[in-house]
């Protein structure tokens, strides 16, 4: 995949001290040796490795790195940070870009992605433990909603196939748990929730 | 007896029941007693970590309030995914006092001290090492080839934090088995992705992923995978037939926890440690190796 050519805007552009604050990581620092995007599982799939991202973010290009797959499908498997002699760990500032998409209201590349971690944290809010029915059901749901209304059928059905026969082979092997496990301090759990919310 | 504070997590507790049930049978009968903290909740997994760095950290928090109230020195949290978040917790919370106390402000058993959180490998490998394991081994694990599956958690972190192994090429697991007779493949693959929350949510790149995984250990002359994360295990179990005959891959491994591989070892009953509830068949394997 060719990488997109990037718009040069260091000076204007507050993305870099942005990313490097809220992400923690020295962005500046990558003198763009790539051992990380040798490591990287997803970079052939997305068409941009670690050290791509960091230019983006360096020279200023917002739309670039806000829209890219790889902000999205990284999954934060710490490989590039590991071998990266500066140091930086590229899945805290997918994370970063994640983050600030959602708080811009951008549209995720791959909204079911974005909605399988939404949904992990509801059920986990609700119940102060991760329960796999719930989660999956919101999840499912949404998903198949969101799809359907764009036509997606043969997706969604497929989906909800794949989904069934997983469930079921779940099932046989006594692997599917009904029961609901709850936290008793759910008050608790729910303040960190809110906390969260006012930061 | 030993005690352990004991963190379970959510997939001990739901698909990955008998992992739980595996670390107490064999944890016992190394005489360690885990106490499972009271009314822990969710760490927060990949999922809080990608939306909203307050709740990563405070999630975990709570819990480490909770085990700091058991009065222990020591934590084991055998998914590497709850041990991961947990200590990058503990490790953030040391390093931002504001943090720290603003979390507290909501706990009813606060943070203080620093409680060692462990894999369950730290708690394993001196105990191998030491030849416990061993004396406590009524079989060995003659024939069995395993390829040791570490996952990403293990041995890679977001912060700086000292590993207790080769990051590259880890050694725990293979400890373990050798000191139990069996004979682990050397393989490329043990610290790869296989795209944990990926498979629901992106399955078309976990798969990928685990395809290169079982290539690996297929061609190494693996005769099993063995791991100790609950979501990598559910994953190259679970999937492996759906990714075998979509990449071409026709041999089938099963994959083990460490603790039911142990718990052979030690002659426990495979249908009490629940070895029967695997996707890829788990017993044909420990018959055809006269370990059953
Ligand atoms: S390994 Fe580090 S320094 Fe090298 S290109 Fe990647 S991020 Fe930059
Ligand atoms: S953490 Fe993300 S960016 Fe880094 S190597 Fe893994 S998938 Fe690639």
């Amino acid at each position: 995949m060719p990488s997109p050519v990037l718009k040069y805007e260091p000076a204007t552009s507050t993305l870099l001290a942005e990313v490097t604050k809220r992400s923690g990581q020295n962005l500046q620092a990558c003198y763009q040796c790539r051992r990380c995007a040798a490591g990287c599982p997803v970079g052939e799939e997305t068409g941009v490795t670690p050290d791509r991202l960091i230019r983006m973010i360096v020279v200023g290009d917002r739309e670039e790195a806000l829209n890219n797959l790889l902000v999205w499908k990284c999954v934060a498997c710490y490989t590039c940070g590991t071998r990266c002699p500066n140091n930086i760990q590229t899945a805290r500032i997918t994370e970063t870009l994640k983050q600030m998409a959602k708080k811009a209201h951008a549209r995720p590349l791959t909204p079911r992605i974005a909605d399988f971690h939404s949904a992990f944290m509801t059920s986990t809010r609700h119940l102060g433990r991760f329960n796999e029915i719930e989660a999956l059901t919101i999840y499912e749901t949404k998903t198949a909603i969101k799809e359907l209304s764009q036509g997606k059928v043969k997706a969604v059905i497929d989906e909800m196939i794949g989904q069934a026969r997983l469930a079921l082979s779940m099932m046989r092997k006594k692997r599917l748990h009904i029961g609901v496990d709850r936290v008793k301090a759910r008050s608790e759990v729910q303040a960190l929730f809110e906390k969260a919310k006012g930061r | 007896m030993t005690q352990l504070a004991y963190y379970p997590g959510c997939s001990l507790h739901s698909s990955s029941e008998l992992y739980d049930v595996q670390c107490k049978m064999v944890f016992k009968n190394l005489g360690i007693e885990l106490k499972e903290i009271d009314d822990w909740n969710c760490c927060g997994a990949t999922a809080a970590s990608k939306t909203d760095e307050f709740l990563a950290v405070a999630l975990p928090a709570r819990n480490l309030g909770l085990a700091t109230a058991t009065g222990l020195s020591e934590i084991v949290i055998p998914c590497s995914s709850c041990y991961s978040r947990t200590l990058v917790s503990q490790k953030t919370l040391a390093a931002d006092p504001g943090l720290k106390d603003s979390i507290n402000a909501e706990l009813s058993q606060k943070i203080k001290g620093d409680i060692k959180v462990s894999s369950i490998l730290e708690v394993l490998v001196p105990r191998a090492r030491s030849g416990e394991l061993a004396a406590k081994a009524v079989k060995k694990l003659e024939g069995l080839k395993p390829a040791c599956y570490y996952g990403c958690l293990l041995t890679r972190f977001p912060i700086d934090v000292n590993v207790p192994d080769d990051v590259e090429n880890p050694q725990g697991m293979e400890t373990v088995l050798k000191a139990l007779g069996a004979t682990p493949v050397d393989w490329g693959y043990k610290t790869d992705c296989c795209g944990a929350s990926a498979s629901v949510n992106d399955a078309d790149q976990s798969q990928l992923l685990m395809s290169r995984i079982f290539t690996d250990a297929v061609g190494r002359g693996a005769n099993c995978l063995v791991t100790t994360c609950p979501l990598c295990q559910f994953n190259v179990d679970a999937y492996q037939d759906a990714v075998g005959k979509k990449y071409g891959i026709e041999k089938r491994l099963p994959v083990y926890f460490i603790t039911e591989l142990i718990g052979m070892s030690m002659g426990f009953d495979p249908i009490e440690m629940q070895v029967d509830r695997h996707f890829v068949d788990a017993m044909g394997l420990l018959k055809e190796l006269n370990l059953l």
